[in-house]
């Protein structure tokens, strides 16, 4: 299976302002009616891949963080840490089914891996 | 033809681009330049010594020694010194001595490993959602759902996202293909004091784990 990233998430201090920035930049729609209060980001395109917005926790600066698809997250996370990464959340199932880990790469930077449902 | 002097060849083999482009922190190092200038040098006179070094140094060679292996950081005074000896300008030297206030890297890895940590355990002994989050996932109906749960909180849903988060980051919930989310306390713990105490004891065993899993990469 290829690895593609799949969706790119911004971790921001003041998410509802991120989101009123790149709404206006860009004419993206952002939508939170879900159960996670999650902010999808729909830019409009077919090109390229979709977003979301997540609120970042006091001691995070503002970053990025890519989203990679995996068939396994279990084995995709225990081979990372194999590899050196550190895993900062395990496995996990999210409401609607979708599983996904976050961890810190061996340069410290965080990343996700994602098995839709 | 005449024979180069040293700072003919000082400046033809140093590579001051090197600082403009990526220098590494060990670059900015004072000592890293002594060493660089040491090489050259001894380049051109291949019986140039540490002692003949420290001598136009004018100090100790001993001294000079430990500083060059980094055992030991030369003061501020010593470098403005040493950077006129070496014919650096001012503001080569100012770039020095600033460069010897930024921390190396374990210890900035240190710093930000306190400032994590520190954090988390801050996050738990002053918000109380973290609490009322897994107090909730005991009830029923519980619905997994942040708008309901910072509804029955009095917070907002970011601020719920954020104590979820945490609370999986601590192992202390996690989530079900059923979309359930579980309490992991062990034994469930009973009241918001003992969830603190609970709470703040896996910090502290998380913290201790991941500063294993540094010594063990390293």
């Amino acid at each position: 299976m290829a690895h593609p990233v799949v969706q790119f998430q911004i971790i921001s201090k003041t998410p509802d302002e991120t989101a009123r920035f790149y709404s206006a930049l860009f004419g993206w729609t952002i939508d939170a009616g879900n159960p996670m209060g999650y902010r999808r980001i729909d830019t409009g395109s077919k090109e390229g891949i979709q977003g979301g917005i997540w609120p970042a926790p006091p001691q995070a600066p503002n970053f990025v963080q890519l989203f990679v698809a995996v068939r396994d997250v279990k084995a995709a996370a225990a081979q990372a840490e194999g590899l050196g990464a550190k895993l900062l959340i395990p496995p996990t199932l999210l409401h609607e089914g979708d599983e996904m880990a976050v961890l810190h790469d061996p340069a410290g930077m965080a990343f996700a891996i994602w098995r839709r449902p | 033809m005449r024979r180069p002097s040293i700072a003919d060849v000082r400046f033809r083999s140093y590579d001051y681009t090197r600082l403009h482009s990526a220098p590494s922190p060990q670059e900015w190092q004072f000592r890293t330049r002594l060493q660089e200038e040491l090489r050259i040098r001894k380049e051109s006179n291949p019986r140039y010594s540490l002692r003949a070094f420290a001598a136009f140094l004018e100090t100790d060679h001993s001294a000079l020694s430990q500083i060059l292996r980094g055992k030991r950081r030369p003061p501020a005074a010593q470098i403005r010194r040493w950077s006129k000896k070496l014919e650096l300008d001012a503001e080569e030297a100012a770039a020095y001595i600033a460069a010897g206030h930024v921390p190396d890297a374990a210890t900035r890895e240190r710093e930000n490993q306190l400032r994590h940590w520190t954090a988390e355990a801050m996050a738990i002994i002053t918000k109380r959602t973290h609490w009322e989050i897994v107090r909730l996932s005991r009830t029923s109906p519980f619905q997994p759902d942040c708008r309901w749960l910072a509804d029955q909180i009095g917070v907002t849903a970011d601020e719920v996202n954020l104590a979820f988060q945490r609370l999986l980051r601590l192992r202390l919930l996690q989530s079900d293909a059923a979309g359930r989310w579980i309490d992991l306390t062990n034994p469930p713990v009973l009241n918001e004091k003992e969830f603190r105490r609970a709470a703040l004891a896996r910090v502290r065993e998380k913290a201790a784990e991941s500063r294993v899993k540094k010594r063990g990469l390293s």
